[in-house]
């Protein structure tokens, strides 16, 4: 071995390293900017509702004088309809993925299926809607016209091809030569993906879950020919409830300041809630790893 | 839309606190749950009434999607009674699954307003002016038509931006209806409807997108419903109606245009470019519709269709005196007391699977 | 019980797994199938719908419905030509802005910045998607649309020499406007699902691009982007799906006129958009033009994934991986030999 230095990077090569790390970051920061401007503009338009008394705790009224009252049936009707969309979409779209990665493959099958859940990433909101719509309100399917689990299916067909498809990249990611160790192992199959498979792939679950979870909680298309609306508390998946993006789409057209700001103040709270709901699952993920 | 509350004596509805003093309506409220669907116009009445109506144990829940979407959803019987803007069609009748009651309530104005930085509201336009301020022929405010009309106001030189509803609404077809009755070039050319081919301008979605882009604009002009201009304090313009009057659109003037119009015997009136020499000319009426036999017709019970009924007894009844000039009512023209009888007459012929209803 | 040392009863081998021990596999691969063909079922049902609520529109024009320039409500007359142009025209300009500052973040988050800064920053890209898309449309339409407007006024002067993109009159709401609004909407998805594919590159093909002496974006270039193409174009077609079906958004900021814009800043109108704001008051046949509408951008979303696909197949090396996807997967090391 001889004493003299390791070859220089060129200059030209050392340029073009430290450009395209600059533009990275710049790209990084340029995603960032929309955000900041867009959740400056929403706190500036609608926390002055949080501070309204009664927002968090009581219904609106629909008065136009008098109190304008609060959101709470609009934040309990978003978080039960997305809780049963979730509940829904999220294991039947694991599971597809599971099939789709683990057993499909490369068949026939396996890829019509994944072709036309692609495909369905791209129908928009309210065509879920009226489909639904038109299968199931028209016909006052279940007794009722427009009913709360009837948005929810709504919403689980939204969710749907997002869950499929964030999950198949995800599990496809796991490496064969775990997979390949367990069933080398004498593990079956089945052990393979609840032991090996999955948890592997938990928090890339998590997050592609989160992502349709965030996209349910805040479209409003599905909503308006399914769920239509309900001013008062209810939790009863058959009738007509209240929606946050539902309260937020009308109430911005009040000719009342009062009640746009309510509008506003409600898109704040839906985001927050997003966020913890995000927070939340990060941190269970992670505690899951650890353990 | 505006809906008017109609006084039983005076146009000049007092302030007094809505629910304690009508004795007559307020006692004999149905309990129950009903829903309904349709005119975004008559949106905040319907919510205004229900809230009052919610602490006599009747829960009303309407879904602000617009009149046609109304409209099928009470041809679908989806909802108990649907609002609409303009009046049932005989096709509209047809898609029905039964016999349906069309009950005027109430009228909203649609302004023209505007955004001129030094010309306060009042500014003088006519039908053919205003039409072509919407066709693209008259491109600045200082236009020869515009300042033939107004001779002692100084208009600046800025160029007019339309302001259009993007979206399918009944103010439009409102508006494009008066347009059409006083402009024969419009008509020719352009015509009405509930969505035209706009030679010009901005679409804005909804009302309030239409009153978004006329507050970001200097010189933009457009066709807003009258309780929002009210409620945020747009400058509009003075129209001249069918008496050759220019005319504001304030609630008085709003409400007379019931007058002097006919009263078909489905009740389905039109208050467009009234023959009244005090009316504003653009005015939109607004209805609510409902079977004539829910029970058989839109799969309601019997206390539902008692709820129906209490619902329109309120509207025609206690509810009128929410609407007019007052603060503590709603920017709408009330019902005049003659078509309010009408609506009480026509209401009573309202059947639950042929019987009457209590 | 008669065995050997490697039998047991029934001449099975000991490694072999029981009728019984094979049980539970033919459960989950049976179930599993079962619901991947439901949900396949599911999709065809609602193409049917589809197709059976569009019939009407379809047998009164043909193709004139996709492709010829003219939508009159009025007149009661449905040609979607200008409605699909800008469907593509603002799906491509979401995704030319959109996917590359997506991947730019994804990459920087994962090998370039400090480990301490990567779940915060994370956690801010992913909160985009927690923007309900009601909200993303009213601030296009208070905050971005007008303050854009001059710089869109200045651009469209200053290149005017550019076909189609510069030379107009820049409108308040135009194909840019809602393009813009549309990629900012997807940087979340394309940015997370890059993100998992950015993360998983093994090690060793990072160490290997270093210790062959490359630089820091040479190795991000020859290691990382390959491997992570999947999962990169993975983000980017769920990226463009949010972008082609995005309704609320864009009604608010694309103007909704019905013809073929002439420059970028005209007002457009898109598939999805039309639904939005007419579905409320159509009957007859307008009705089935709008889910006919709905269909356009299924068949649309159809195509798109179609060419995206034999892309990705034709410009991979070789036959890798499991292949799943159509498109190859440079395995872990496991396959490497």
């Amino acid at each position: 071995m001889s004493a003299t230095a390791l070859p220089q990077i060129s200059t030209r090569r050392r340029l073009t390293d430290k450009v395209m790390r600059g533009s990275l970051l710049a790209g990084t920061l340029i995603a960032l900017i929309p955000l900041i401007l867009i959740i400056y503009y929403l706190i500036h338009k609608g926390l002055s509702a949080w501070a309204m008394s009664g927002f968090f705790t009581t219904d609106p009224t629909g008065s136009f004088f008098g109190s304008p009252g609060g959101i709470r049936s609009a934040i309990l009707g978003s978080l039960e309809i997305v809780a049963l969309a979730t509940l829904i979409s999220i294991p039947i779209g694991i599971g597809v993925a599971l099939y789709l990665t683990e057993f499909g493959k490369d068949s026939w099958f396996a890829n019509t299926v994944r072709y036309f859940v692609d495909v369905m990433t791209g129908v928009p909101s309210i065509m879920f809607g009226l489909f639904i719509y038109i299968v199931l309100v028209i016909g006052r399917f279940g007794g009722s016209g427009f009913a709360a689990w009837k948005g929810a299916v709504a919403i689980s067909l939204l969710m749907l091809p997002i869950v499929i498809r964030s999950a198949e990249v995800v599990l496809l990611l796991v490496p064969s030569s775990l997979r390949e160790a367990a069933l080398a192992l004498g593990a079956p199959r089945w052990r393979v993906v609840f032991k090996v498979v999955l948890p592997t792939s938990a928090s890339g679950l998590v997050t592609g879950s989160l992502l349709a979870i965030a996209r349910g909680m805040g479209e409003t298309a599905p909503l308006l020919f399914t769920v239509s609306t309900a001013f008062a508390l209810t939790f009863s998946l058959n009738q007509q409830m209240n929606t946050m993006p539902f309260l937020i789409y009308t109430d911005i057209t009040s000719p009342r300041a009062a009640i746009q700001t309510i509008a506003w103040g409600t898109a704040l709270t839906l985001v927050a809630i997003v966020l913890i709901l995000n927070l939340l699952a990060r941190f269970v993920a992670s505690r899951s790893r650890m353990a | 839309m505006a809906i008017v509350a109609c006084g039983s004596s005076s146009k000049t509805t007092t302030t007094a606190a809505t629910s304690a003093t009508t004795s007559s309506s307020a006692s004999s409220v149905a309990p129950g749950t009903i829903n309904g669907a349709g005119s975004t116009l008559a949106a905040p009445i319907y919510q205004q009434w229900a809230s009052t109506l919610k602490s006599k144990g009747l829960t009303v829940n309407y879904n602000p999607i617009g009149s046609g979407a109304g409209q099928t959803e009470l041809a679908a019987a989806t909802v108990n009674f649907g609002g609409s803007d303009p009046a049932l069609k005989p096709s509209d009748f047809a898609k029905m699954k039964g016999a349906v009651l069309q009950f005027p309530v109430a009228a909203g104005a649609i302004t023209v307003s505007y955004n001129l930085s030094g010309i306060k509201s009042g500014l003088k336009l006519d039908g053919p002016t205003v039409a072509g301020i919407f066709m693209g022929k008259i491109k600045t405010w200082n236009d020869p038509a515009i300042k033939a009309l107004n001779p002692g106001v100084s208009l600046p030189s800025t160029s007019i931006t339309v302001v259009h509803r993007s979206d399918s609404s009944g103010t439009t077809e409102g508006f494009t209806t008066w347009l059409s009755d006083v402009d024969p070039a419009w008509k020719s050319s352009i015509g009405e409807g509930k969505d035209v081919n706009w030679p010009t301008g901005t679409g804005g979605k909804g009302n309030s997108g239409v009153a978004a882009v006329v507050k970001q604009t200097a010189g933009a002009v457009g066709y807003v419903e009258q309780a929002y201009a009210l409620e945020n304090g747009f400058t509009y313009a003075a129209i001249k109606n069918s008496h050759g009057s220019y005319v504001l659109p304030t609630i008085a003037n709003t409400s007379a245009a019931f007058l002097g119009i006919a009263v078909p015997a489905d009740l389905g009136i039109s208050t467009i470019n009234s023959p009244n020499p005090g009316a504003y000319p653009i005015v939109s009426q607004t209805f609510l519709d409902a079977y004539k036999d829910p029970c058989k017709d839109g799969g309601a019970n019997a206390s539902t269709a008692a709820a129906i009924k209490s619902w329109l007894t309120y509207a025609f009844g206690a509810g009128q005196q929410t609407l007019g000039a007052g603060s503590n009512q709603l920017p709408y023209a009330p019902l005049p007391s003659a078509l309010a009888d009408k609506d009480n007459t026509q209401l009573a012929t309202m059947v639950c699977n042929g019987a009457a209803i209590s | 019980m008669e065995a050997s040392a490697t039998t047991v009863t029934g001449g099975r081998s000991v490694l072999e797994r029981s009728p019984i021990g094979r049980l539970p596999d033919r459960v989950l691969k049976w179930g599993l199938s079962a619901l991947a063909a439901l949900i396949l079922i599911l999709i065809v049902y609602f193409f049917i719908r589809l197709i059976g609520q569009s019939g009407h529109v379809f047998s009164t024009y043909g193709l004139n419905f996709v492709f010829g320039n003219n939508w009159d409500v009025q007149a009661n007359i449905y040609h979607g030509g200008a409605l699909l142009f800008g469907t593509i025209v603002t799906s491509v300009i979401a995704l030319i802005l959109g996917v590359p500052v997506a991947v730019a973040g994804a990459i920087y988050i994962n090998e370039l910045c400090p480990r301490r800064l990567r779940n915060p920053l994370t956690i801010l890209v992913d909160l985009l998607a927690a923007v309900p898309s009601v909200v993303y449309g009213l601030w296009g339409v208070f905050v971005l649309a007008p303050r854009l407007l001059p710089a869109e006024k200045w651009f469209a002067s200053t290149f005017s020499f550019i076909p189609w993109i510069g030379g107009g009159i820049p409108q308040l709401y135009n194909y840019f406007i809602a393009g813009l609004i549309l990629a900012i909407m997807i940087l979340p998805i394309v940015s997370a699902i890059s993100r998992e594919g950015i993360a998983t590159v093994p090690s060793e093909h990072k160490e290997a691009a270093l210790a062959l002496g490359a630089t820091r974006w040479e190795m991000i270039r020859m290691a990382v982007l390959p491997y992570s193409r999947p999962g990169i174009t993975g983000g980017a077609m769920l990226g463009m799906g949010r972008a082609v079906g995005e309704t609320i958004a864009v009604v608010l900021v694309i103007g909704s006129a019905p013809k073929i814009g002439t420059h970028l800043f005209a007002q457009g109108y898109t598939l999805a958009a039309v639904i939005a704001n007419e579905f409320g008051e159509a009957t007859g046949i307008h009705t089935s033009a709008l889910f006919a509408a709905g269909l356009v951008l299924f068949v649309l979303t159809l195509i798109v994934n179609m060419i995206a696909r034999w892309f990705i197949t034709r410009g991979s090396h070789g036959t890798r991986g499991t292949g799943a996807t159509g498109m190859t997967i440079a395995s872990g090391p496991a396959n490497e030999k």
